[in-house]
């Protein structure tokens, strides 16, 4: 289970309802489950340059090749790398965990994509070996606008897990 | 020598290979050394300007160089390098 308080839930989806068609994303941390801040992150997708699109697997990297850059992060999210590190460092000095990352589906189901799902893993590899904990998944979907939904998964050997997002009062 | 760890997106470049062991000084040095020894590498990580990608993230042991002294960041032996593209995704 997931504690997340109510003003952050609203705000996570009043980032994706911002940069829509844009996904969006972010970063959550707190401690013991429960989420105490959260962090918007640039999608730098729609600025990046058309080599470093090959960070993205073969399936999500023709798609991309196919659009322009702006709607380039209609479908795909590329946090800043700066700002990442810039959470990490507040969430360190702050004595909190990383809990989790979130991002938007602007037009589908609050699932991982299988390009969640292969980065999510990638993460897995590099995340164990500088101690980070292991961050949850979780998804806006504004697939229907007048009921966002936000699920968090847990992926472990490419399969995710929903756990449970249990709202908090502020 | 130092240890760099080598992304999912870049292994093509090293023969696949996730760790890699090249010598120097420095992380400038050691992104200078990597893409003598695998070319084109250097590219991958940093822009026009020399700078580090926007996407991407380098730590020595866990620490982010942004927070040391950049790509000046001296290393010695022993020391590990990861070379870590940020969280992304989508639909």
């Amino acid at each position: 289970m997931l504690h997340i308080p109510s003003g952050i839930l609203q705000d996570m989806i009043a980032h994706a309802r911002e940069l829509a068609p844009h996904e969006c994303c972010g970063i959550l941390s707190g401690k013991n489950q429960t989420v105490t801040e959260a962090y918007r992150i640039t999608n730098i997708l729609a600025n990046m340059a058309e080599d470093d699109l090959s960070r993205f697997d073969g399936a999500k990297l023709s798609d991309l090749q196919r659009l322009s850059p702006e709607e380039r992060a209609d479908i795909a999210f590329q946090m800043d790398a700066r700002e990442m590190a810039m959470a990490q460092r507040d969430i360190r000095s702050k004595d909190l965990e990383l809990l989790g990352f979130y991002h938007s589906h602007t037009s589908s189901p609050a699932r991982p994509s299988q390009t969640d799902i292969t980065i999510a893993m990638e993460f897995e590899d590099y995340r164990k070996k500088l101690n980070l904990p292991e961050p949850l998944h979780l998804i806006v979907s504004l697939e229907h606008a007048d009921r966002p939904d936000i699920r968090a998964y847990r992926i472990q050997d490419s399969h995710p897990t929903e756990i449970p997002i249990q709202q908090t009062s502020d | 020598m130092i240890k760099v760890r080598i992304p999912t997106p870049l292994r093509p470049m090293t023969g696949g290979k996730n760790e890699v062991e090249i010598a120097g000084n420095s992380v400038a040095e050691i992104i200078d050394n990597l893409s003598s020894a695998h070319p084109g590498i250097k590219e991958r990580i940093c822009d026009e300007q020399g700078e580090v990608r926007r996407f991407i993230n380098i730590y020595v042991n866990e620490e982010d160089i942004r927070f040391l002294t950049g790509k000046e960041t001296p290393l010695k032996d022993g020391d590990e390098m990861s070379i870590i593209p940020a969280i992304a995704g989508g639909k």
